[in-house]
């Protein structure tokens, strides 16, 4: 059991007079028995703050703190964190029980004991019916659920998980994450999860940190980075399908401000309040931020819709999913998507009516992109 | 006219992967593969594209028998799960390389690559190495490549499964929108069913040794084959319930066996159904299919079973609750604004007008 | 760990490494030194540890007997013909057996062609010696010393080359049979670039084994053709051995060695920096 805390963590890469700064003064606190999933694109420094965690990195800069003693300068096996790769290594010649029961062997635990923890870890797992056979009989879930285990086995006070399921298929994974959820319920353990994949960090974590160019963007929870994203990297990142983000000037003509979209007709209206404040900041150009599940149907909503307006575009494709179609619209030159009802059968060229709500309209800064409140 | 055709093609190395698969692909069309991984869908393609040898059967193009012809010698292009792009060539290099295969002149080969380039929005990279560039832009990169081959099929073997969401969603419109793509026949190969339902013009999912069932999006949608194919199409996976068909006429239930789950089969449905020997059948329900009421709230047209919540997790855009109903564990969507407690009792609405009934043991859709 | 122990494992660490580096570098200094004695200083009971008098002159005077000079010529040539040979024929036997392992004669193939390279080399040298006899060239010339030199060098270009071949992604020759290259073809354009680093580290391990090689061109070679290496035991008078001549020779045989180091140096480790398929 351990809280975690970075305070002011520096990570600089140096090599032939080149310095890579990979991480940048980042402070990040992890609660005892949270789930925090650490989320960004490739090359955002999210995997040099993994190895410093773990200990596999030396920190240039700032302290890490694990229940409130620092660890800078502890070896990996001294901080008792155990981390699972993509790929965990089973032996092959080796049962599962045998692969799961090795790393308390070397530890010199007695034998009745080992098999105590291993059949409830198995348990833990729902791999109790496999632990006679061999790797190479399992398939991927059963591997992956293998894996986990191995390094849960050794008790670890943090555990730390690696793009574990970046290749793992789409269906297998949904199963995947709701059993990790579970797991991590029932162990309570402090987990962190590190993704470039927003579907499996907001599915799991409790709170996310979202990662860009070394820099630590926002923490919050699936809510927070979903309704008020600090910034349009978060914005944008955040959500699927992606964002929609239209580049817009203020006019304040009139009592009620409207944000009208660059070079074409479209506007977003925002509350009376919200719009005098944008006036009022003498800033002129922002970006308009509206998410594709935010533009319904006109006619679709149930019940007196939320006060917002209109947009009218015509369709350029129709992409049905199953459960639902996602639109995409050009209105005046703008691209943007809309979610709608799997049942949809609007084709190209059909012009349609979309509604949102003023409350969804995300308003930031055209200049520091960051959120406008 | 360029179609591609296969007929009877075999295929197997110790066990059959491929077992007498037919298929159609016309010009001009947008045909999409689904399957789980290591079903021999990539062998599919390695098998069109001449990278592995048939063992019995035979594939045509535009009327041309290619099934003995050499790779270099078909009309094909193909992009790989790992884009084999060549790392010691620049992205410029990269893409001409069918072109100079050809012997074409330099202008010509120039000209055609700065166009395949600005139409993918890769033209500033032409000078970077593979390992400079990001994985969309490689993937776009290997795309440039078969688009400036203008052959007579395109083969895409999972070309976006493995990038991030938003690049994927940018490069999914780019194939929609593609008129190179959708000039010629494609053959597209996924494990991920969205893509598939999004992109197809047609879709085969493809099973043990072939092509389960082949149809527009809609159709392996809302009328799957076999139990296999609901259930290899849909997030969570489809419920599927092992259960008894008694009663006669109107009056049929479906009933699972040491439970109390049942529930009265539509009318439309027991039409159907009452026709053939289908006692013993297994019930599918979509989990959006199984709606959580709200206390009080009421569901005309749905059947409505009570039942105790066995897991809640919210996951990306929605809840998925688990509950125990009866003794049958059923999973379905909620809103992400709910929230569950362990044991807590629920009431769950069934549209069982959109309930699926499959063959016990083989697995085909009783209502088709 | 405490501060003190890593300091004290630090210490020792570096007083080992020193010791290596005197035992490794004093071969090289003492065969530097020697080379500009005089034949006097290099016979003294107590050897000097720096010349007295520097004879730069001996550098000239190895040359004295002209052959000398073409000796090093005569060595280039078969070493570099050597190299060539192995690394063409290597290269296309490694290819095999890493494409098409069962149509290549399997692993047994592989192993025979290793076991060459299993039998210590003087026991073949008389049997040799009489089958290079009994060829049209005979013993005493190029084409002999090229051709008895594959048999060390070509087992380990095949071995080496197989390993890089394997690890040539063999999507990327795929690929380019769909870009509509043959097999040659694309043999050429894309998997021998991919191996071209590997390719030239093989080069400068066969290059320098026939450079180096005595025995053999003791035996086979003197009249028409004569390497260097047969030459460096000819600088004696009368009963003396003049170590300093040999010495100053020798350091004149290790300079091409030495250039074709540092020449190729750059390209084998760009090789390594290159990204393959997706990273």
């Amino acid at each position: 059991m351990a809280a975690i805390r970075l305070t002011q963590v520096n990570k600089i890469y140096r090599s032939r007079g080149h310095a890579v700064h990979a991480v940048k003064d980042l402070d990040l606190t992890v609660e005892d028995g949270e789930f925090v999933a650490i989320l960004g694109p490739s090359g955002c420094g999210k995997t040099s703050t993994l190895r410093m965690i773990v200990g596999l990195e030396d920190i240039t800069g700032g302290d890490i703190f694990f229940d409130g003693q620092r660890v800078n300068d502890l070896d990996p096996q001294a901080r008792n964190v155990a981390m699972a790769f993509e790929t965990y290594a089973l032996y092959p010649n080796f049962t599962i029980e045998e692969n799961l029961s090795f790393p308390l062997e070397v530890r010199g635990v007695p034998a009745a004991e080992r098999r105590k923890k291993v059949h409830d870890l198995a348990a833990l797992l729902r791999i109790e019916d496999i632990l006679g056979q061999k790797p190479a009989a399992l398939s991927g879930g059963q591997q992956q659920r293998v894996s986990l285990g191995r390094a849960l086995i050794r008790d670890p006070a943090v555990f730390i998980l690696d793009e574990v399921m970046s290749h793992i298929d789409a269906h297998l994974k949904f199963q995947m994450l709701f059993e990790l959820k579970r797991i991590h319920r029932e162990l309570g353990k402090t987990m962190i999860y590190v993704t470039h994949d927003q579907v499996e960090a907001l599915a799991l974590a409790d709170r996310v940190a979202v990662m860009s160019n070394a820099t630590l963007q926002q923490v919050g929870t699936r809510n927070q980075l979903y309704h008020e994203p600090v910034n349009v990297f978060v914005a944008d990142f955040i959500g699927e399908p992606p964002t929609n983000f239209f580049p817009a000037e203020l006019d304040p003509a009139g009592d009620q401000p409207v944000l009208r979209a660059k070079n074409a007709a479209l506007t977003f209206s925002v509350a009376a309040e919200r719009g005098q404040r944008l006036a009022a900041s003498g800033q002129r150009d922002f970006v308009v931020g509206l998410r594709p599940q935010n533009l319904r149907l006109d006619g679709t909503e149930v019940g007196e819709p939320p006060p917002g307006g209109t947009l009218t575009a015509e369709v350029a494709i129709n992409e049905y999913v199953g459960e639902r179609t996602v639109l995409t619209l050009v209105a005046d030159g703008h691209r943007f998507r809309a979610q709608a009802h799997a049942e949809t059968t609007l084709g190209r060229g059909e012009q349609v009516r979309l509604r949102y709500a003023s409350s969804d309209v995300m308003v930031f800064d055209a200049k520091t992109e960051a959120l406008v409140a | 006219m360029a179609r591609l055709q296969i007929e009877g093609l075999c295929k197997g190395w110790d066990f059959p992967v491929i077992d007498r698969l037919d298929l159609t692909v016309e010009e001009g069309e947008f045909f999409i593969v689904v399957g789980p991984s290591g079903i021999g869908k990539t062998t599919l393609l390695r098998l069109i594209a001449g990278l592995e040898s048939a063992d019995a059967g035979r594939i045509t193009i535009g009327g041309q028998d290619i099934t003995t012809l050499p790779p270099y010698k078909r009309p094909v292009a193909m992009t790989f799960e790992s884009y084999a792009l060549y790392p010691h060539l620049s992205v410029f290099e990269n893409i001409a390389s069918p072109l100079r295969a050809r012997r074409l002149d330099k202008a010509a080969i120039r000209k055609a690559v700065t166009d395949v380039a600005k139409l993918l929005r890769i033209e500033t990279l032409l000078d970077r190495r593979p390992g400079e560039i990001s994985g969309g832009q490689k993937q776009r990169t290997a795309l440039g490549r078969t688009l400036v081959a203008e052959p007579q099929v395109f083969l895409l073997d999972e070309p976006i499964s493995h990038l991030d969401a938003k690049i994927r969603h940018e490069l999914r419109l780019q194939f929609h929108s593609l008129e190179e793509l959708r000039r010629v026949a494609t053959l597209y190969v996924t494990h991920d069913y969205a893509e598939a339902l999004s992109l197809g013009d047609r879709i085969g999912v493809m099973g043990h040794g072939g092509l389960v069932q082949i149809g527009t999006a809609r159709d392996v949608f809302m009328r799957p084959r076999s139990l296999f194919v609901a259930q290899h199409l849909g997030q969570p996976a489809i419920n599927a319930v092992a259960a008894r068909l008694t009663g006669e006429g109107a009056a049929l239930q479906a009933h699972a066996g040491n439970t109390s789950f049942g529930f009265p089969v539509v009318a439309a449905h027991a039409a159907v159904l009452a026709r053939g020997d289908c006692g013993q059948v297994t019930v599918g329900i979509r989990p959006q299919h199984v709606r959580v009421l709200h206390n009080g709230e009421d569901a005309p047209g749905h059947h409505v079973i009570d039942a105790h919540v066995e897991i809640y997790e919210a996951l990306g855009a929605n809840g998925v609750l688990v509950a125990d109903a009866g003794g049958v564990n059923l999973t379905a969507l909620t809103s992400l604004e709910r929230d569950f407690a362990h044991r807590q009792p629920v009431r769950l609405a069934l549209q069982t007008d959109s309930v699926f009934y499959f063959h016990a043991d083989s697995g085909d859709n009783l209502l088709l | 760990m405490s501060e003190q122990t890593a300091r004290l494992i630090r210490t020792l660490l570096l007083i080992f490494l020193g010791l290596w580096l005197i035992l490794t570098l004093f071969p090289l200094y003492w065969q530097f030194i020697t080379a500009f004695k005089s034949a006097a200083e290099t016979n003294r009971t107590i050897p000097s540890f720096w010349p007295e008098v520097w004879h730069f002159e001996n550098l000239v005077s190895v040359f004295a007997e002209p052959t000398n000079f073409s000796a090093l010529v005569d060595s280039f040539i078969i070493a570099t013909g050597n190299t060539i040979a192995s690394l063409v024929l290597g290269s296309l036997a490694g290819y095999a057996f890493a494409r098409f392992p069962r149509q290549a004669g399997g692993e047994n193939l592989a192993f025979w062609i290793l076991s060459n390279r299993m039998f210590p080399p003087v026991a073949v040298l008389v049997p040799m010696f009489f089958l290079f006899d009994a060829m049209p060239w005979g013993t005493d010339s190029y084409l002999s010393l090229i051709i008895l030199y594959l048999v060390f060098n070509m087992p380990l270009a095949t071995w080496l080359m197989m390993v890089f071949f394997r690890d040539a992604p063999r999507e990327l020759e795929e690929a380019a049979y769909l870009d509509g290259y043959t097999p040659l073809r694309a043999f050429v354009k894309v998997t021998l670039p991919l191996v071209l680093p590997g390719m030239i580290s093989v080069a400068m391990l066969c290059w320098i084994f026939a450079w180096n090689e005595y025995l053999f061109a003791n035996l086979f070679v003197g009249t028409q053709v004569r390497t260097f290496t047969i030459v460096i035991p000819t600088f004696t008078h009368g009963s003396q051995t003049l170590w300093n001549l040999q010495m100053a020779f020798s350091m004149i045989a290790m300079l091409p060695p030495v250039a074709l180091f540092i020449l190729l140096r750059r390209y084998m480790v760009r090789g390594l920096s290159l990204g393959v398929v997706k990273g």
